[in-house]
């Protein structure tokens, strides 16, 4: 096979561009590492700054305690769950007429005895 | 009546008609290495069809190859690219060779489109989610990559050129488009050995991780637990392709071209605001390219280029750069582990998905750590690393192009 566009390196040059890449692979990547946890101190804890700012907020007394709304929660659940649908109480039956078909002639369907005289 | 039977007219064209089919060339010289290449064709076909291996790509390589092999057909001609320059006078004068199908389309992997364009609609595949959540995996995809340029100073000593050492070196990175994007610039008379070496390894991921991943970690490592990864808000999602497009092109810009193109369609599919977009280069976009890629890879794969001994110690680096890379992410995650404390400790399986190859590197760190621990779940803690190789070996292929190119 033959190269078109042939690099005349030598053993030092292959084994130095090796090293320098691997490094410079590992300094590219390691870069990204610094920025995507940069990326994680400014996005991903202000949620929880958030919570815990709303954690530490004492609970004034116009507020009403989780205990309480758990209490109502249930009490809540309870009642929705006590009740039944109302219904129409209205019954009705579906008539099913057929109309008078050979195909449904209980007459034919029988077997037909000799008439004996 | 005589005159007509007399005519030679009806045996010289018969003669001609036989003179001109494709099965007197099997005859001629170099003939038999056509049918060789044929006979290969059908074998890559039964794997893609049969065994299922990466058919996306393999089969349309295995067509393309079996249509450039077809003597007479005249669908691709080497010597339009001879000395990895595309001749363009050939293409628009009359005379001389006349350019074939594949020939035109061959353009989009000479001029580096196609592998670009295949970028755009992995970009959109992929989440990064895993990888902000966690950027520390970076760490393992650029150890990964150390097997590239370990295979590529074993490829030198085994008698290749730099530029041919430096695309072999690539197929550890375990990324189709990069190893052909690269070997198209730096050594385009190995392309389509190096293809199907890329992609039938890649294929193989789940034969030949495993026991490299058992050999080199003691059960007890196998089976440790990862904590639950944070969540990642929309905004870093969406900030993430720009900075890291950015970073990266800055630093490296003969990285630019892959890099440039895979934030792109991740950005089309964070952002929101272009689901059509994003929609058509995951399928429409895509599924063309590979159809593209794929037959006018297969048509370098010439009887020429492939039946030489080269190819055999291609295949035979493949796998080597393939198991040194994966060997060395895992190694690279113990080393890390020995930093970390207690309880942010890492499984070292997950190193070996710094190849890329996604999603399949990261499945068979799965596979193999519930195999110790059917409770433990990998795949996302994997999917970090994996998709940091992606970011990897780009950097890599964008190094031994600025070096080489």
């Amino acid at each position: 096979m033959t190269n078109f566009l042939a690099v005349t390196w030598g053993w030092s040059e292959m084994i130095w561009c090796t090293v320098i890449s691997i490094a410079l692979v590992f300094c590219v990547l390691i870069l990204l590492v610094f920025v995507m946890m940069l990326f994680g101190v400014i996005f991903a804890q202000k949620p929880e700054r958030k919570l815990a700012k709303v954690a530490e907020k004492p609970i004034s007394d116009e507020q009403l305690h989780e205990e309480q709304i758990a209490a109502i929660t249930a009490a809540l659940k309870l009642y929705k769950s006590a009740l039944h649908d109302r219904e129409s109480e209205v019954l009705t039956i579906q008539s099913l007429k057929r109309a008078y078909s050979p195909w449904n002639s209980k007459i034919h369907g029988l077997t037909q005895l000799p008439d004996r005289k | 009546m005589l005159n007509l039977l007399q005519s030679n007219f009806a045996l010289e064209s018969l003669e001609k008609f036989v003179s001109k089919m494709g099965f007197v060339a099997f005859f001629s010289e170099m003939g038999w290495g056509n049918l060789v290449m044929i006979l290969i064709a059908f074998f890559l076909l039964y794997l893609a069809i049969k065994k299922e291996y990466e058919p996306m790509l393999m089969m349309t390589i295995a067509f393309g190859m079996l249509l450039t092999n077809l003597p007479g057909a005249g669908l691709f001609h080497e010597e339009l690219f001879a000395g990895g320059h595309v001749h363009w006078d050939a293409f628009t004068s009359h005379e001389g060779v006349a350019p074939g199908l594949l020939d035109y389309l061959y353009l989009g992997v000479k001029l580096g489109i196609y592998p670009c364009l295949i970028f755009v609609g992995v970009g959109a595949m992929t989440d990064f989610g895993p990888l902000i959540a966690n950027p520390k995996s970076f760490l393992l995809g650029a150890a990964a990559q150390t097997g590239i340029f370990l295979t590529f100073i074993a490829a030198y000593a085994m008698g290749f050129t730099p530029e041919q050492a430096g695309s072999i070196g690539i197929i550890g990175g375990a990324d189709g488009p990069t190893a052909i994007f690269l070997t198209a610039k730096l050594a385009p008379e190995l392309l389509g050995p190096i293809a199907v070496a890329a992609y039938s390894y890649m294929a193989l991921v789940p034969v030949i991780q495993p026991p490299i991943m058992r050999a080199l970690t003691t059960k007890k490592e196998r089976q440790i637990k990862m904590s639950t990864l944070r969540q990642v808000s929309k905004k870093e999602r969406i900030l993430f392709p720009i900075i890291i497009a950015s970073i990266i092109s800055l630093l490296l810009p003969d990285a630019a071209p892959l890099i440039g193109c895979l934030m792109l369609g991740n950005l089309m599919k964070e952002c929101g605001v272009v689901d059509r977009l994003s929609k058509t280069v995951q399928n429409e976009l895509m599924n063309i390219v590979v159809i593209f890629l794929g037959l006018t890879v297969g048509a370098t794969a010439t009887a020429n280029t492939f039946l030489s001994p080269a190819t055999i110690k291609i295949m035979v680096m493949g796998v080597v750069a393939f198991g040194v890379a994966s060997a060395c992410g895992v190694l690279f995650a113990k080393l890390m582990n020995c930093f970390l404390k207690e309880g942010n400790k890492i499984n070292p399986l997950i190193g070996s998905a710094g190849v890329s190859a996604v999603p399949m590197a990261a499945r068979v760190s799965q596979k193999v750590g519930q195999e110790e621990n059917p409770s433990n779940f990998l795949l996302m803690h994997a999917m970090g690393p994996n998709v940091a190789g992606v970011v990897g070996s780009a950097v890599a292929a964008g190094l031994l192009l600025s070096f080489l190119g």
